[in-house]
């Protein structure tokens, strides 16, 4: 495959007095073609428009984004214009997205088999990142399976085709977005891109990664034969119904063709589900009533945080607190009963003990922000008996425990206090306490 | 054991059939030699665009026309295990069976009852030399016939545009022309990629926002790709 550019040729930066180093052509899209690179030892990749594509418009979008700045890391963003006397168009430098992340694609079609708790990470920093654009004034404008890119070793992720991206509310928006992801009043065509069709965008990105099937696609879409325009309009467009729409079961997963949906949907806790409910029911037709990304954001973590293992098969499963959503469940692959796991709630929040999990300064703070770095506890073993469990404290503060008996203690930083159902822990601005 | 329970994501087969001319005009000036290797080269570019496209389950097929019609390659076959061996160019254009041959397996069944547009793309050089009308009627009268992306892409000076254009039935839609192997690998490289996207994800709006009445939303070809005729045309 060849480009417009060579290897080892150079363009030059604008704003930056480095030289970018042309590589390997990555890959080619409508608007351009992308190029591994050099910028002063750094790897990098470069952008270059095709011809009718490099428009002055573009140009002018691609210094506004430059300007702002990257939202967030997840974001391969502009970094550099790029031009070179005697080469017609112009690029752009990036972030390169390396080999470790794959196509969102590839999940749907299990070429990859991340657990539980990756795709749940992934889709919160999906998430997140996307609170981080909009919180700027901007919108993507284009979520869908071939912006995104996902690690399905640990559920981080990439965004990539930012120079779409536009300013909030302008007028013109270079892109509709993509079938299937689009809101329905974009594609009913009263609506251009803005940030709240990104959230309904968002919303079919994180049910397609965790129930694997569009939010939409029920018995509506089985009884279509041809599945062009005019059906496309009438499912995602014209009369949009969620396939678990509480109020309205007609368009209900069909068995044998949507199962996915059928096996998925109900492994979640019902916190996750009324989320997804709003977006497609009551946020379908009315932008205002969509999810929010802090919203999805918290609930993801909280995703996290319920997910428990099967006693006999040790799959990853979701725990439910609300006992009548509970009853009866079983394990999806061996079919076990579920039992109640234990936790550690705090303020009517649940968080399972696993034997790997780690407390974050959001768990005991009320805190805003999710920093993932520095746990602040962490389910330990025993050091002579490993049938015992604790929670050791990786504060600077010392907490204070309250065994079931009443007995009170101290647990100063660096020491773990033992798992025991009724104990109650002071972190300091909130209490715990440990269920099973 | 599994991470997660389920399968992959649901998906519709999407049909993509090239019909391609093998007439003994084919011959002259290497034209079936540059159809083998730009429908070769066009393979991976394909296979990009079903990698992106998890709704469909792309699967091809190739008929051969010139003494009567044959599959090339009969059994649809994934991208991933489909195999180009050239074909040979010798005989007449009976175009007309092609149609019929195509139209057979645009039946239900074979075909399924759920599927997304099927994508026709239909190659020659001249004149049909058989009843092309009947043929074009019996695939028309197939729901999936109708329903199919229709594309032409006319190779050389000869080729009869009055009737791709018929076979097209969209008076939106020109039949491409190659007038030199570039030419023909653009058109080529177009058909399966960008033709291969509208069908996999038929498209909701125009680029301008008017809502769109016709079955499936295709942009324009790249405007390079199908200039008159020049002094450096080959064919
Ligand atoms: N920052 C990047 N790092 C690595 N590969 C990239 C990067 N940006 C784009 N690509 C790859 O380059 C190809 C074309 O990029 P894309 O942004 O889709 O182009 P277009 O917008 O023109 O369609 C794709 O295969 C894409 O995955
Ligand atoms: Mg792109
Ligand atoms: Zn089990």
């Amino acid at each position: 495959m060849t480009g417009v550019l060579r290897p080892g040729q150079t363009v030059g930066t604008v704003g930056s007095p480095t030289r970018c180093k042309v590589g390997r052509l990555l890959g080619g899209g409508g608007q351009g073609e992308v190029y591994e690179a050099d910028l002063g030892g750094r790897p990098v990749a470069l952008k270059w428009y095709h011809r009718h594509t490099a428009t002055a418009k573009q140009r002018k979008a691609l210094e506004q984004l430059i300007a702002k700045g990257s939202p967030a890391d997840q974001f391969l963003w502009p970094l550099f214009l790029a031009e070179e006397p005697g080469i017609p168009s112009y690029g752009y430098v990036m972030a390169l997205r390396d080999s470790r992340f794959r196509n969102t694609s590839d999940l749907m079609t299990r070429r990859i088999e991340p657990t539980f708790r990756c795709v749940a990470t992934a889709a919160f920093h999906l998430a997140s990142a996307f609170l981080e654009l909009h919180a700027r004034g901007l919108c993507y404008c284009d979520i869908s399976f071939s912006n995104i890119f996902i690690d399905p070793q640990n559920g981080d992720i990439r965004i990539c085709d930012n120079d779409n991206v536009g300013i909030d509310r302008a007028a013109d928006a270079a892109v509709g977005g993509t079938p299937r992801f689009m809101a329905p009043e974009i594609v009913r065509c009263e609506r251009k891109p803005c940030r709240e069709t990104d959230q309904y965008s968002l919303a079919v990105l994180l049910f397609y990664m965790l129930v694997m099937h569009h939010p939409l696609e029920g018995a509506h879409e089985a009884a279509i034969r041809c599945m062009d325009v005019p059906a496309m309009n009438m499912i995602y467009g014209k009369e949009p119904l969620f396939i678990f729409d509480p109020a309205n079961p007609s368009n209900a997963p069909v068995p044998g063709i949507h199962g996915n949906a059928i096996e998925f949907w109900p492994l979640y806790p019902s916190f996750l589900r009324a989320l997804f409910v709003q977006s497609f029911t009551d946020g379908l037709r009315d932008t205002q009533r969509r999810v929010t990304d802090s919203q999805w954001r918290k609930a993801l973590v909280r995703l996290r945080d319920a997910i428990m293992h099967c006693d006999r098969c040790g799959s990853e499963l979701f725990y439910e607190s609300d006992p009548s959503e509970a009853a009866g469940r079983r394990c999806w692959s061996c079919r076990a009963p579920l039992h109640n796991p234990w936790r550690l709630t705090i303020g009517g929040q649940a968080v399972v003990l696993n034997g790997d999990t780690r407390l974050y300064p959001h768990h005991l703070h009320a805190a805003p922000t999710y920093d993932f770095t520095a746990p602040a506890a962490e389910v330990t073993r025993h050091p002579t008996d490993p049938n015992v469990w604790g929670l050791k404290n990786l504060t600077s503060a010392t907490w204070t425990m309250t065994v079931a008996g009443g007995d009170v203690r101290e647990v100063p930083p660096g020491r773990s206090l033992p798992l025991a159902v009724g104990t109650r822990i002071a972190f300091g601005s909130v209490d715990g306490v440990i269920e099973g | 054991m599994a991470n997660r329970p389920g399968g992959a994501m649901a998906s519709r087969p999407l049909h993509f059939i090239w019909m391609v001319d093998c007439s003994g005009s084919m011959a002259a000036d290497g034209k079936v030699q540059s159809l083998n290797s730009a429908i070769r080269e066009a393979l991976p570019h394909m296979a990009d665009v079903a990698r992106e496209n998890p709704n469909a389950e792309l699967l091809l097929r190739a008929v051969a026309f010139s003494n009567g019609a044959r599959w090339h390659v009969a059994n649809p076959m994934p991208v991933s295990e489909f195999r180009w061996d050239d074909v040979e160019a010798a005989g007449m254009t009976d175009m007309g069976k092609a149609f019929r041959t195509v139209a057979d397996q645009l039946r239900v069944p074979p075909m399924s009852e759920r599927a997304l547009p099927p994508v026709l793309a239909l190659l020659s050089d001249g004149q049909p030399s058989d009843d092309w009308q009947t043929g074009l009627a019996e695939l028309m009268a197939q729901p999936w016939g109708k329903k199919a992306v229709r594309i032409a892409i006319a190779i050389g000076a000869d080729a009869d545009h009055d009737v791709l254009s018929r076979f097209i039935g969209n008076p939106e839609l020109r039949p491409l022309q190659a007038n030199n192997p570039e030419a023909l690998v653009r058109h080529i490289r177009w058909v399966s990629t960008v033709v291969l996207q509208s069908a996999s994800a038929p498209g909701t709006q125009q680029a301008d926002g008017s809502p769109i009445t016709s079955n499936v939303v295709i942009p324009p070809s790249d405007p390079a790709g199908s200039g008159p005729t020049s002094a450096t045309d080959v064919w």
